[in-house]
C-alpha cells in the first residue's frame, strides 16, 4: 500500500516537472507580436522622407526625369543607414513605371510597413503619380 | 515566465512614447513662440519649431541656434528639461548637415606675386559619395576670392584658389557643396592656414561669435583686439556686414535675411597686436550637441533613438534625438 502510494508521488513530480519545462518551452519559441510602435515610427520615417524629398519638387522632376538612380541616392541620403527601402512609382492608372528597382537591399522576408504619397509634379502639364514606400529595419 | 512579455510590453511603452515626445519637440513652437529671438527668455514648453512654418519639421534659426553652448544667449540642458517637462525622461539633440565634407590641403605652390593653394574636398553621407556643386570663398583680412568647381560622382573634387603675396596672417578658406540631386541638401566645411605667417590659432581665440535673432554678437576676448571687416556668406552671395552697435568690448552687426537655402556664415578679421585673425560662426549655429550624456550611462540602460530630417531657413539638416530613462545630467 504504501509503495504504491510513493509510486503515485514520484509519477506526480514527474508531471509537474513536465507542465513546468514545457510552459517554459512555449515561453521561449511561442513569437511575440509585432511591435507596432516601431512600425508606426518607420512610417512616419518614410511620409516624411517623401514629403521633404517633394517640398521643393525635386520627386517631382526626378521622375519625370525617369531619374531612378538619383531617387535611390536621395532616399540613400534621407534615410538612416539602417533601414531597408523600395520605391514603386505608379502613374494614375496603378502601373508601376520605374524601369528598374529603386532598392538599396531585398524586403523580403522583413517586417515591412508600406506609406503611399501622391506626388504632383510641378511641370506645366502637372501629373499625378503614387509614390509607394516600403521601409523595414536591417538585420 | 510572464516577464519577457511584461518587459516587452513596457519597452513598446518607451518606444511610443519617445516617438510622441520627439515629434513633439520637433512640431511644436514652445511657449513664448517666438523664445528663440528673447535673448534673456527661458521658454516654458519647449518646441524647437517656426511660429509661422510653412510646412512640418520647420525648425527655427535662432531656437537651434540657442541650442549651441557656444552662443552667449545659449540654454543650459537643466533649463531644456524643465522646459519639456516630463520629469522621468533625459533627451539629447544634435543637429547637422545632411551630409559631410572634409578638406585636405594637396599643395601649395608661389606663382607670379601670389601663392596658389590646391584643395581636395570630398563629400558623403556614411560612405556613399555625392555628387554636388562647391562655392569656396578664400578670407585674409579685407582680401576675398570666390572660386566655383564641383566634386564628381566619386564624390572627390579639387579646386585651386590664389592669394597674394602682398598679404599675409591667417586666411579662412569657407567651402560650400550643394548636392546635385536637391539644392536644398547644403553642407559645409572650413579650413584654416597661415598664409606667409605662423600656424593659425583655433577659432574663437580672439572673438566669441554668438548670432541671434539677425543681429551678430562679438565679444572680444582681449581689449587688444581690432576687427578690420565683418563678411557674410553663403554659397551664392558674400558681402560686408553693417555695423550696429560698439561697445568696449563689444560689437554688433546687423544680419539680413537671405533667402539663399543655405547656412549663413559670417566671417569677422581683425588683428591682435602683430597676429591677425579669421574667425567665423555658422547661423543657424550648427553643428551642434546638447543634453543628457548617454555615452557614459550605466551599461544596460535603454536609449531610443530618432533621426528625423528638417528644414532650417530653407536647406536641410538631420535631427538626432536621443530619449532614455532619467540621467544625473539635470
Amino acid at each position: 500500500m504504501f509503495d504504491r502510494k510513493g509510486q503515485i508521488r514520484i509519477i506526480e513530480s514527474f508531471l509537474a516537472i513536465a507542465v513546468v519545462f514545457s510552459a517554459m518551452l512555449v515561453s521561449v519559441t511561442f513569437p511575440s507580436a509585432p511591435d507596432l510602435s516601431k512600425q508606426k515610427s518607420l512610417a512616419s520615417m518614410g511620409t516624411q522622407t517623401l514629403l521633404t524629398l517633394d517640398t521643393n519638387g525635386t520627386l517631382g522632376n526626378l521622375i519625370l526625369q525617369q531619374n531612378w538612380s538619383d531617387i535611390k541616392t536621395v532616399l540613400d541620403i534621407l534615410l538612416p543607414a539602417g533601414v531597408s527601402f523600395n520605391l514603386t512609382v505608379c502613374d494614375e492608372n496603378g502601373i508601376a513605371v520605374n524601369s528598374e528597382a529603386i532598392q538599396n537591399s531585398n524586403l523580403l522576408g522583413r517586417e515591412a510597413v508600406s506609406v503611399q504619397y501622391v506626388c504632383a509634379t510641378r511641370s506645366q502639364t502637372v501629373q499625378f503619380f503614387v509614390v509607394r514606400l516600403q521601409l523595414a529595419w536591417m538585420g | 515566465m510572464m516577464t519577457p512579455y511584461l518587459t516587452d510590453l513596457a519597452q513598446r511603452d518607451d518606444t511610443g512614447r519617445f516617438q510622441h515626445l520627439a515629434s513633439h519637440l520637433l512640431l511644436t513652437t514652445g511657449a513664448p513662440t517666438n523664445w528663440g529671438q528673447l535673448a534673456s527668455s527661458v521658454p516654458s514648453s519647449l518646441g524647437l519649431a517656426k511660429a509661422s512654418a510653412l510646412r512640418p519639421y520647420e525648425l527655427d534659426t535662432d531656437k537651434v541656434t540657442r541650442l549651441n553652448s557656444e552662443n552667449i544667449y545659449s540654454l543650459a540642458y537643466s533649463e531644456l528639461w524643465q522646459a519639456l517637462g516630463v520629469k522621468d525622461v533625459s533627451f539629447q539633440i544634435e543637429i547637422r548637415t545632411l551630409f559631410q565634407l572634409s578638406i585636405e590641403l594637396l599643395s601649395n605652390l608661389t606663382q607670379g606675386d601670389q601663392r596658389v593653394y590646391e584643395f581636395e574636398v570630398t563629400t558623403s553621407e556614411s560612405g556613399l559619395p555625392i555628387s554636388t556643386r562647391l562655392s569656396s570663398y578664400v578670407v585674409l583680412r579685407d582680401f576675398v576670392n570666390e572660386t566655383v568647381s564641383s566634386t564628381s560622382s566619386d564624390g572627390v573634387g579639387t579646386f585651386e584658389i590664389g592669394i597674394p603675396n602682398s598679404v599675409n596672417g591667417t586666411a579662412l578658406l569657407l567651402v560650400f557643396a550643394q548636392a546635385t540631386i536637391n539644392p536644398q541638401m547644403v553642407s559645409l566645411g572650413t579650413y584654416s592656414l597661415g598664409h606667409n605667417s605662423d600656424d593659425p590659432l583655433p577659432n574663437a581665440t580672439f572673438t566669441r561669435l554668438s548670432p541671434l535673432n539677425y543681429v551678430l554678437n562679438a565679444t572680444l576676448n582681449y581689449a587688444t583686439v581690432e576687427i578690420s571687416k565683418a563678411q557674410i556668406f553663403t554659397f551664392s552671395y558674400n558681402f560686408s556686414l553693417s555695423l550696429n552697435t560698439q561697445g568696449a568690448q563689444t560689437v554688433e552687426y546687423s544680419v539680413p535675411h537671405l533667402l539663399d537655402a543655405s547656412p549663413i556664415v559670417m566671417v569677422l578679421t581683425g588683428v591682435n597686436g602683430s597676429t591677425s585673425f579669421a574667425e567665423f560662426v555658422a547661423y543657424p549655429q550648427t553643428p551642434l550637441q546638447i543634453g543628457a550624456k548617454f555615452d557614459e550611462s550605466i551599461a544596460g540602460s535603454r536609449i531610443i533613438v530618432y533621426r528625423h530630417t528638417v528644414t532650417i531657413n530653407s536647406a536641410l539638416y538631420e535631427v538626432v534625438t536621443k530619449w532614455g530613462g532619467l540621467s544625473g545630467d539635470v
